[in-house]
């Protein structure tokens, strides 16, 4: 009780040389606090974008589809799998898919496009397709008189091909039962933008495709969503139990999207080392005060010690008065940053030239905030101050009193 | 003799085609393969006359799908060839052409007319194991192919190495034939590296119209599991009335099935 109430004097003796360590602590405490919730706000926005845009957060195939994506390895919609996701409660919704590739023909030219059949209903309802769409409407039409169902377009397909909202497209493919695939659409909408992923698919409604594909009843690719993308692993067990068939394969997307998040990791990994930066920066600055500040008091341990004072005793007091310095700073720091990460968790940053990461155009800069943002730099600062104050905590309790009080 | 090879012409002009390009065939001085030659010199005029109307069902398997399709087929000579499908009635109206050595396919769904590209030529056609160049690079293969028979066994077989400038994917064609009435028996192909990579057999030998042919067809790729195409002559009409020269047209390919 006597060392902590003397560190708690010591900080204020020399408030000069408090103040100047406190604002470094307390700086890189903001530093750190922004620095956690940039990183992990702009991560969670971009897996928000990238999970919603179209992945899912979790998908379910026919065996190794992801892999290798065959025509043929596909699902039955009538297998059960549609009544288990209806029945699951942390499914909040669900999408069917078919994908196939094929010929386009506008009126002159023809070009590869990958061919897309979604439920119009599930899928805008599960990811943001409804809102990709820039001109036309979303599947608001069924069959038309002429019996050619409504289409929805990539921007680099209508360049190519020339085409138009209302204009005939030509779609060209095999089936799945061998046969040649072909029937005439008439565009509906266009959706996303000239640089997004989708720009050279056609999407069908989900019937279109499985006429044209010849497939009946089938189904590639569910996309599953449930509340929030760090569930998607315990969804993937989940839906992987209940499912319970080996040939049916149910991955999260950090496996859909194995590149992106591999990358991401990668960031992350980078964004540590800035953070090890700030830190030791710190520790430099803390490490030169506390060694100052004991140099400065040799005689005073000199006398401490001499009156008996035990050595443990003098260090301790030390490093409590950085720790207790640190934890002061700290709370200094939350004080300011509190502010300041708010705005950013809900103004953001727009970036003047946004970055294209795998496809997915990320514009906004937004942080997040949470306990662990908050409490993770309160660690990471007072423990390393407490770690680098151990040198000079050792040197003053190593102190000689007879060295110490004449001056030598 | 003659029969046998009106059947294949019939057909994706495939099987017999080797007969019928004997002034093509460098001059061998060995005995049997003047004999060939004169063989194929005789069915090759009788066949240049010939005017076909088929028609026939086609059955594909393969361990994803089994499919079935009627259809009919027209042919004048070994150049041309015209192929609509009847059912099923997705499919129905879809036509190739073929003139010399180039293909067209029609869509009638979507009204479109689409030539088979050079690199499309390995491509299957309509789905089954006989491919686009087994349609219509028939008769420069049989160009380009050294013969020798060998009449020593029970059967004749017939070896086809293409010669030193043909363009194939073939290293070696066998032809199996029946010594005492010439029935093919079975055709099989060997890749480069001297595997044998699919198989056409002769089956089912029937009457039409007075002359008896094989009336099935089996095509097996050896190189994919569970894969097999069969064709089944379901009617045939040698020397066909009304099979004129300006039915292989691409406008004629353009006429819609009713």
């Amino acid at each position: 009780m006597l060392v902590a109430k003397l560190a708690f004097r010591n900080i204020f003796r020399q408030r000069r040389r408090s103040l100047l360590t406190g604002l470094s602590m307390g700086g890189g405490y903001i530093l750190l606090a922004l620095t956690i919730s940039l990183v992990e706000g702009s991560y969670n926005n971009i897996i928000n974008i990238v999970t919603t845009d179209h992945t899912g957060h979790v998908q379910i195939h026919k065996e190794n589809y992801l892999e290798r994506p065959g025509i043929f390895k596909t699902l039955s919609r009538g297998s059960g799998i549609e009544t288990l996701l209806a029945n699951e409660p942390s499914v909040r919704s669900w999408a069917p898919r078919i994908y196939g590739v094929g010929l386009g023909y506008g009126d002159e030219k023809s070009a590869p496009l990958s061919i897309v059949g979604i439920d119009p209903v599930m899928e805008r309802n599960t990811t943001s397709i409804f809102g990709k769409v820039r001109e036309g409407n979303y599947f608001s039409d069924p069959v038309n008189s002429d019996g050619y169902y409504s289409v929805m377009i990539g921007y680099g397909v209508a360049d190519m091909l020339k085409l138009s909202i209302g204009d005939e497209i030509v779609l060209i493919s095999s089936g799945a039962d061998g046969s040649i695939a072909n029937d005439i659409y008439r565009v509906g909408a266009l959706v996303g933008s000239r640089d997004s992923y989708e720009k050279m698919t056609v999407y069908l409604p989900l019937e279109a495709a499985q006429d044209f594909f010849s497939m009946k009843g089938k189904v590639h690719e569910y996309a599953v969503m449930t509340s929030h993308p760090s569930e998607a692993w315990k969804l993937t067990a989940v839906l992987s139990a209940i499912i319970d068939d080996p040939l049916v394969t149910v991955s999260p997307w950090q496996v859909v999207e194995a590149t992106f998040y591999k990358s991401m990791e990668a960031d992350k990994q980078g964004n540590k080392v800035t953070m090890g930066i700030v830190v030791f920066l710190i520790c430099i600055g803390v490490l030169n005060t506390v060694l100052m500040s004991v140099l400065e008091r040799t005689k005073e341990f000199g006398v401490m010690l001499a009156v008996g004072t035990n050595r443990l005793m003098v260090m301790a007091m030390i490093i409590l008065e950085i720790v207790t310095l640190g934890l002061l700073s700290c709370a200094i720091g939350f004080l300011l940053s509190l502010p300041l990460l708010y705005w950013f968790t809900h103004v953001g940053i727009t970036m003047p030239q946004p970055i294209d990461m795998g496809g997915v155009i990320y514009d906004t800069m937004v942080g997040e905030m949470g306990a662990a943002i908050f409490i993770i730099p309160v660690v990471i600062i007072v423990g390393s101050a407490a770690a680098v104050s151990f040198i000079p905590a050792i040197r003053a309790a190593l102190i000689t009193p007879l060295d110490a009080l004449s001056d030598r | 003799m003659t029969k046998y090879i009106t059947l294949g012409l019939l057909l994706f002009s495939l099987p017999m085609s080797w007969f019928l390009t004997a002034e093509n065939l460098v001059t061998d001085t060995s005995a049997n393969e003047e004999k060939a030659k004169k063989l194929i010199q005789q069915v090759d005029d009788m066949y240049r006359s010939t005017a076909s109307r088929a028609t026939m069902t086609m059955r594909v398997q393969t361990p994803n799908y089994e499919r079935s399709m009627t259809m009919e087929s027209y042919t004048i000579g070994e150049e041309k060839m015209l192929i609509r499908i009847l059912a099923p009635k997705k499919e129905r109206g879809i036509s190739t052409l073929k003139l010399d050595e180039e293909m067209w396919n029609f869509f009638p769904k979507i009204n479109k007319t689409i030539k088979v590209p050079p690199s499309m030529m390995m491509g299957s056609w309509m789905g089954s194991d006989f491919t686009n160049d087994d349609l219509v690079k028939e008769t420069s293969l049989t160009d380009d192919y050294a013969l020798s028979l060998d009449e020593s066994g029970e059967i004749y077989v017939i070896t086809l190495i293409p010669r030193a400038q043909t363009v194939t994917v073939w290293d070696k064609i066998i032809i199996k034939m029946n010594k005492e009435n010439y029935t093919p028996i079975e055709q099989a192909f060997y890749d480069e590296k001297n595997r044998k990579v699919r198989v056409m057999s002769y089956r089912e030998p029937k009457q039409f119209g007075g002359v008896i042919l094989p009336s099935v067809l089996e095509m097996v790729p050896l190189n994919k599991k569970g894969h097999k195409t069969l064709v089944l002559y379901d009617k045939l009409e040698l020397n066909a009335e009304g099979v004129e020269e300006d039915l292989f047209t691409l406008r004629s390919l353009k006429r819609r099935l009713r």
